[in-house]
């Protein structure tokens, strides 16, 4: 009985594993063969799913038709996404990669929207597939599962001895292992990687038209799929085929077995004591994730048939001379803080109030999160996707220090401040024994470890609802509320004290860059080598600076926490992390002055956009996003030296006359 | 120059020719000059002293025949998890707003400003920011997750506007209630009272109860299971598991309730997850050995989604756009406008939109003002005529007192979404929990 049930739950597992086995060898070999982290697989998953409705929905298609078309066309869209987007970022920073993948998913969300709505569509499976069930020995397999077990093993076996058996996959594992020579050999490999992406996508397209015969079409589908497919190529091992096969099953019979009452019961019974698996369930494949990154970054199968470990290209900041010289940059610095401090005076006269007390305080702790996030990125090269975590982890213990100790905002804040720097400090030294791409995942996984643990423990967190209705205090112990304190009609203390924070935080955050802390810190992102061998212990600094930038963000999330009134899990959401980065980058790294700017084109482009009643704003700013990663990676702060490069803003404006005529007739330049 | 030199050189004032220095003094000057007139002028206005939250409010005195006017802000989860109910909110929200207006009965005039919460609290209450203090509403409908509504729920106690939330679950006007806050959404305890006893004396008595685990799935549990307690004693629960919200694939608790002994299985879900979860379980051949009831089983979206995978499902019902059991006047003129405009029946969703906006606007009427103080007086406890018939805001929660249903879910003779068949009605005053279980003091 026992045992059929343990079989029963075993072929469930290998169902799921194989639509997981689709997504993560798309994701792997892209990764393996092109050193790209793509964000944007979700939305081909989702994409794919859509196309299928699409075909399936006319009068000659059909569930078969659109079984064939509809990856077809997925792999056509994937194609184009690599040969006009993608390849202009080769040698640059993988990071460059996740950007832009995320800018597009930005893109994709809101033409799925804007093309197919926003309703639930219902895909119709096959009569052939339809009957009742299979039963062999006691064990039920649904013909759908069958379909799905036996179609997707086709699928991976055939995409295991392209790879392995044929020309193509070799040259493309050879181009993976060593571009420049393949092209030596007179090969186009650009031309492949095209193919090779396309291909990926067909396969994300696949596991989502199956899942849309076992599930539901909905436009949000791909955000359920992206974190538990990087979480099984981590595994796997990034970039390798066999892992994320090994990897997907895997994860799928382990759950499978693990959600089972009957099998959890047996095993209880015999082997385990009182463990609450049901309640682990989210956290144990972030566990597992981590655990891996940390002992065996590689994953199973690591150092496996495709990896190019070198190619790190440089992070590229907005740093260095601009046009401006120093002091006028420090002059513009005390205008833009002036200006922000009168802002308020003009409310209601010339402008609403909703633009200042909503508008500009988002702004600027937006601003301050991602001058958190530029200490870090900007200055040590580290480009964590986990951010997310210190700010929740501020916005978190300020409230509870509220609810438990004493209301007083300016402890709660430091309360949210101390934890998280404690967090970063532990986060920081199990993730910077790692780099790149691998530090990438293991901060996200801590960040989402930190999601599912305040969405489970609704007694302490508020679960999914959060917490709502505190009243923080300007004083110790007793005082005038936050958010009541009004110094002149509906101009509110609480601006200030946003726009202190955020001022402050730039100064300590520039006060340490100027240190000597601060020099070794740049020099570990200029040469990270040549600080090692200069005698400077570089993760002890990097740890540090983990640190600064983590207390920073958690003053940012106690902030946006006063300004709502509420905290939820929304402040932990990983989307928000790609935001920050965005954010980061659109004002320009490595100048911390330059996220801030980042924070408030982005926040100004989005409402301007909903002024005019454009509700795919997202979709406008993952354009604009995109056309920044290629073409203005250096971000906002470095347009005016592009500019004046480009045109020349030579002697006031008007051109040079040269003064000696000789000049002109030599030759150089 | 070479490039190094042109990015080397600072750019500072003392460079400018001396031409375009006096210019700028001179357009300064006038600037400056124009800026103070203007400052003086707007003296009284400075620091939105003038506006105090509600501008361009005539407030007062509507008893003179002159309709008052509001302005109501529409926040509807356009994108994110919610999405897909989002838009037909709206619409009957518009609608609602329409036949007011269009009402000479009543004497107020609504300006709508739709915003979108994209199902997160953040962006949320960055809308409700945004309509309260730049279009000046008094008034707020919208939200469809709980945990969004709660979040709602403090802005306006916090704001003085009034809202209507449109999530379902009891805290809403229970524990997180405050007197702005007027739900006509039915809330999780009135399905249970119209699911729960019907479901153990005519679907069986061996339940299993199937929940995703958060505070919806577990308030389905706890209602659901301890009304049926109440109501036979036959009960026996055979077992109850627990999933992952957003879980892809339930195989492995069919497997697990299919080898049990259930009769039926309560399924304590939402959304994209109830959907997974009957498709699958069609696919497995679950439905011939054991029924399957879910509260929301018969929204229009989840119907439409699952096509003949839901023939032969219960289901708990919040409205039904069939006139003949609905058979009041304005049930009536609200289904033929809506299906005029959008073609096809409206949903639970669309009349939560239309409900909250025409017993609100009542409430403005009755107060013969817009000031929400006057229309918290006159809306408590008003007995008025709504598309759910006779109903009112309760008095000690403002929750409304909404009819609910049972509901089977047949297979049309066209085939498609699957038909609502409303087995038993539960009124008003009978779904609704008493005042002292609610755990709301107003």
């Amino acid at each position: 009985m026992v045992l059929s049930a343990l079989a029963q739950q075993v072929v469930n597992g290998l169902v799921v594993g194989m639509v997981f086995v689709l997504l993560a060898a798309g994701l792997s070999i892209i990764f393996g063969v092109m050193d790209v982290i793509n964000f944007t697989h979700g939305e081909l998953f989702a994409l794919g799913a859509y196309f299928a409705f699409a075909v399936a929905s006319t009068s000659w298609g059909g569930f078969w038709v659109a079984l064939v078309l509809a990856p077809l066309g997925v792999a056509l869209v994937g194609g184009a996404i690599e040969r006009f987007t993608i390849r202009p970022l080769y040698g640059r920073n993988p990071l460059y990669h996740i950007l832009l993948t995320f800018g597009l998913v930005l893109i994709f969300k809101d033409v799925i929207d804007f093309v197919w709505g926003t309703s639930r569509k219902f895909y119709q499976t096959p009569e052939l597939l339809s009957g009742q069930p299979f039963q062999l020995f006691g064990v039920f397999v649904p013909q759908y599962s069958a379909f799905v077990l036996i179609g997707g093993a086709f699928v991976a076996g055939v995409s295991y001895l392209l790879l392995e058996r044929t020309r193509f996959g070799l040259i493309v594992r050879a181009g993976s292992m060593d571009r420049e020579m393949v092209r030596h050999l007179g090969i186009d490999i650009d031309r492949y990687y095209t193919l090779v992406f396309a291909y990926g996508a067909m396969l994300a397209a696949l596991a989502g038209i199956v899942i849309a015969g076992r599930s539901t079409i909905e436009p949000a589908m791909g955000d359920s799929v992206i974190i538990p497919a990087f979480v099984i190529v981590v595994l796997g091992g990034l970039g390798s085929f066999r892992g994320a096969v090994v990897g997907g099953l895997g994860v799928g019979v382990i759950q499978s077995l693990l959600r089972s009452d009957v099998v959890y019961e047996a095993l209880r019974q015999d082997f385990l004591p009182n463990l609450p698996v049901p309640d682990l369930e989210g956290l144990v494949v972030f566990l597992l994730m981590i655990g891996v990154l940390l002992v065996r970054p590689q994953g199973l199968f690591g150092s496996p048939e495709f990896h190019d470990p070198s190619g790190d290209g440089e992070l590229l900041t907005g740093a260095g001379d601009g046009v401006l010289a120093d002091d006028t940059r420090r002059r513009l610095g005390y205008a833009a803080v002036g200006l922000l401090a009168l802002a308020p005076i003009g409310m209601g006269a010339f402008y609403p109030v909703y633009y200042v007390n909503s508008v500009l305080v988002l702004v600027m702790i937006w601003a301050l999160f991602a001058l958190s996030l530029d200490f870090l990125m900007g200055y040590t090269g580290l480009v964590p996707l986990g951010h997310v975590l210190f700010f929740g982890a501020g916005a978190y213990t300020s409230v509870l220090f509220v609810q438990e100790v004493v209301p007083s905002v300016f402890l709660a804040i430091l309360a949210g401040v101390v934890v998280s720097a404690a967090l970063a400090w532990v986060v920081g030294y199990l993730s910077i024994r790692v780099s790149g791409v691998y530090f990438a995942m293991i901060t996200l996984a801590f960040a989402e470890l930190g999601y599912q643990l305040v969405f489970k423990r609704a007694d302490i967190f508020g679960g999914e609802n959060g917490i709502s209705g505190f009243d923080m205090v300007y004083g110790l112990g007793s005082g005038p509320v936050v958010g009541e304190l009004t110094l002149l009609g509906e101009i509110h203390a609480f601006y200030y004290l946003v726009l202190v924070s955020v001022v402050g935080g730039y100064l300590v955050a520039r006060r340490l860059m100027r240190s000597p802390f601060g020099s070794v810190l740049k020099s570990i992102r200029e040469a990270e080598d040549r600080a090692t061998f200069l005698g400077y212990d570089v993760t002890v600094y990097k740890r540090r600076a983990f640190v600064v930038s983590g207390a920073l963000a958690s003053v940012a999330g106690s902030l946006a926490t006063l300004h709502n009134g509420a905290v939820s899990p929304s402040s932990l959401a990983w989307l928000k992390s790609g935001e920050v980065i965005v954010i980061t980058l659109l004002g320009g790294m490595g100048t911390l002055y330059g996220p801030m700017i980042g924070a408030g084109a982005f926040f100004g482009l989005k409402e301007a956009l909903l002024a005019f009643d454009i509700e795919q704003w997202r979709g406008v700013l993952g354009v604009v996003f995109v056309l920044f990663v290629i073409y203005v990676p250096e971000g906002l702060v470095s347009v005016p030296s592009q500019l004046s490069d480009r045109y020349d803003f030579g002697g006031g404006g008007e051109p040079t006359v040269d003064p000696t005529p000789e000049a002109e007739t030599e030759v150089d330049d | 120059m070479s490039p190094d030199d042109k990015r080397r050189r600072g750019r500072s004032l003392s460079d400018r020719p001396v031409g375009r220095r006096s210019l700028l003094r001179a357009v300064g000057g006038t600037g400056v000059a124009g800026l103070t007139t203007g400052l003086a002028g707007c003296l009284g206005d400075l620091g939105g002293q003038g506006s105090d939250g509600d501008d361009g409010e005539d407030g007062g005195d509507g008893g003179d025949g002159d309709d008052i006017s509001i302005t109501y802000g529409i926040l509807s989860p356009m994108s994110g998890s919610y999405s897909s109910l989002g838009p037909n909110q709206r619409r009957g929200a518009r609608l609602g707003i329409q036949t007011v207006n269009e009402n000479d009965d009543l004497n107020v005039q609504i300006d709508g400003a739709y915003e979108d919460t994209e199902t997160s609290q953040e962006p949320a209450l960055q809308a409700a920011d945004r309509v309260v203090q730049n279009e000046g509403a008094d008034f707020l409908m919208g939200a469809i997750s709980s945990s969004v509504a709660i979040g709602l729920n403090n802005f306006a106690a916090d704001n003085e506007v009034i809202y209507n939330p449109g999530g379902a679950a009891v805290p809403i006007t229970g524990s997180e209630c405050n007197e702005y806050v007027f739900r006509a959404e039915t809330n999780t305890a009135q399905i249970a009272e119209a699911v729960a006893g019907y479901t153990v004396n005519n679907l069986g008595t061996n339940v299993w109860f199937h929940i995703a685990d958060y505070t919806y799935g577990e308030s389905v549990l706890s209602r659901v299971r301890s009304r049926m307690e109440e109501e036979n004693s036959n009960l026996n629960v055979v077992g109850v598991s627990r999933s992952e919200l957003g879980a892809g694939s339930y195989d492995t608790y069919i497997s697990d309730i299919r080898s049990s002994d259930a009769d039926v299985a309560v399924l304590g879900m939402t959304g994209g997850d109830l959907v997974t979860f009957v498709n699958q379980a069609d696919s497995a051949g679950l439905k011939s050995s054991v029924t399957l009831m879910g509260p929301t089983m018969t929204f229009q979206s989840v119907r439409n989604a699952l096509g003949p995978a839901a023939y032969g499902t219960y289901g708990g019902v919040r409205y039904t756009a069939d006139t003949d059991e609905l058979d009041n006047a304005q049930n009536e003129d609200f289904v033929s406008a809506y299906t005029d405009e959008h073609d096809s029946p409206p949903d639970n969703f669309a009349r939560v939109g239309y409900q909250s906006v025409l017993m609100t606007a009542r409430g403005v009427h009755e107060a013969g003002s817009s000031d929400p103080q006057d229309v918290i007086d006159a809306l408590g406890g008003l007995e008025m005529d709504t598309i759910l018939g006779t109903n009112r805001f309760r008095e000690c929660d403002h929750q409304a007192e909404n009819p609910t249903w049972m509901g089977e879910l047949t297979e049309p003779s066209g085939g498609g979404p699957a038909d609502v068949g409303l087995i038993s009605k539960v009124e008003g005053p009978d779904a609704i929990p008493p005042c002292e279980e609610t755990g709301c003091e107003l």
